[in-house]
């Protein structure tokens, strides 16, 4: 076993780690339903705003839409909680798909891009066109990301080669 | 939380006839793909669901009040475009595996959180309700009744996205 692997051994037989993998419906069934409703009310809200940045529901004034601000970081904070404590359950199983990276890059991209929307389009008095245009730039690059972070979620479930270390997928 | 059904040992009528459509033949035979295709578009459709409807009902209740609620209301047509997408989605998982479905506490939850949202939706356009939401201006507060059913609806489609995640969990083993 490399120090790698018995790392994660280590994880995946503290009792946290065997409590989200249990029988309980309140460890990974719930976990698993706080982290997809964060995942409505983070990528919803996010989407909502982007599709008025690009123009649509045109009478909204942009400036109220940074209110909803604190909705997407509640969310944020539950599917980080809800996240990690997947990640206990099942460590080696994420970290050796290549996609969950991804995944991870692109929420990195998605909130990043949620900070800048808010600060240079959102709250501008009167945006000039070219920062509208910028905004809808961005507004663009952000939808992506989020349909490629739920695509890429969704397929973790379908591409893992490992569930456990030393438990190959299929095992 | 929910009780397990019991399967019958062998397959119902309804059952058969739903083996029997190109639907199924179609969802089996690709299922390797598609599969996880639609379920990434049932999740994209939720979160489209949410993103109108959920700011929609925010502001209703209170949150970015400066937004008058009728120009927030341009975006629901987006919403139900989430919805028809996970209807479509719903029909094809369905179709593929009925019995996972039907023998399933969590799915007959989650139609019955899916009802009392219709229900909710009926109470808001086919009442006084929406004319008055729609009219409101920025600033204004909405009126109580139109609070009731903002909350109900984030209440039920929270319930709906909950009971179809636990789906997984109350399936019946697979016979047929």
């Amino acid at each position: 076993m490399t120090p790698l692997e018995a790392g994660f051994d280590w994880i995946e037989n503290t009792s946290l780690s065997m409590w989200v993998r249990g029988e309980s419906m309140f460890a990974f069934p719930l976990i698993l339903s706080a982290h997809t409703l964060g995942m409505g009310f983070l990528a919803g809200t996010s989407a909502g705003i982007d599709l008025r940045v690009l123009g649509l529901a045109n009478r909204v004034p942009m400036s109220e839409l940074a209110k909803f601000y604190p909705v997407m970081w509640l969310a944020l904070a539950v599917n980080f909680t809800s996240g990690t404590l997947l990640l206990i359950g099942y460590p080696y199983k994420a970290f050796t798909n290549p996609l969950f990276y991804v995944k991870l890059t692109l929420i990195a991209v998605a909130v990043y891009l949620l900070v800048r929307i808010r600060r240079e389009i959102l709250l501008q008095a009167e945006p000039a066109e070219t920062v509208l245009r910028r905004g809808r730039s961005l507004a663009m690059v952000s939808l992506a990301c989020w349909v490629g972070v739920i695509f890429a979620g969704r397929l973790l479930a379908y591409t893992y080669s490992w569930l456990l270390v030393g438990m190959p997928n299929n095992f | 939380m929910f009780p397990l059904f019991e399967e019958p040992e062998f397959a119902e009528p309804w059952e058969l006839w739903v083996r029997a459509t190109f639907l199924h033949q179609f969802v089996i035979e690709n299922g390797r793909w598609l599969w996880p295709t639609l379920e990434s578009l049932h999740f994209l459709g939720l979160s489209l669901l949410l993103a109108t409807i959920g700011l929609f009902d925010l502001r209703v209740l209170g949150l970015g009040r400066g937004i008058p609620p009728g120009a927030l209301h341009r975006l629901i047509p987006i919403g139900i475009a989430g919805y028809a997408v996970n209807v479509l989605t719903g029909i094809l998982f369905f179709s593929g595996f009925p019995e996972q479905y039907f023998y399933n506490a969590a799915f007959w939850w989650k139609g019955t959180f899916m009802a009392i949202a219709g229900i909710n939706v009926a109470a808001f356009y086919l009442t006084a309700s929406f004319r008055e939401v729609k009219m409101l201006p920025a600033g204004a507060d909405a009126p109580f009744r139109a609070k009731l059913i903002a909350g109900t609806s984030l209440g039920a489609w929270s319930a709906v996205l909950i009971c179809g995640r636990l789906l997984t969990f109350y399936r019946p083993p697979f016979f047929h």
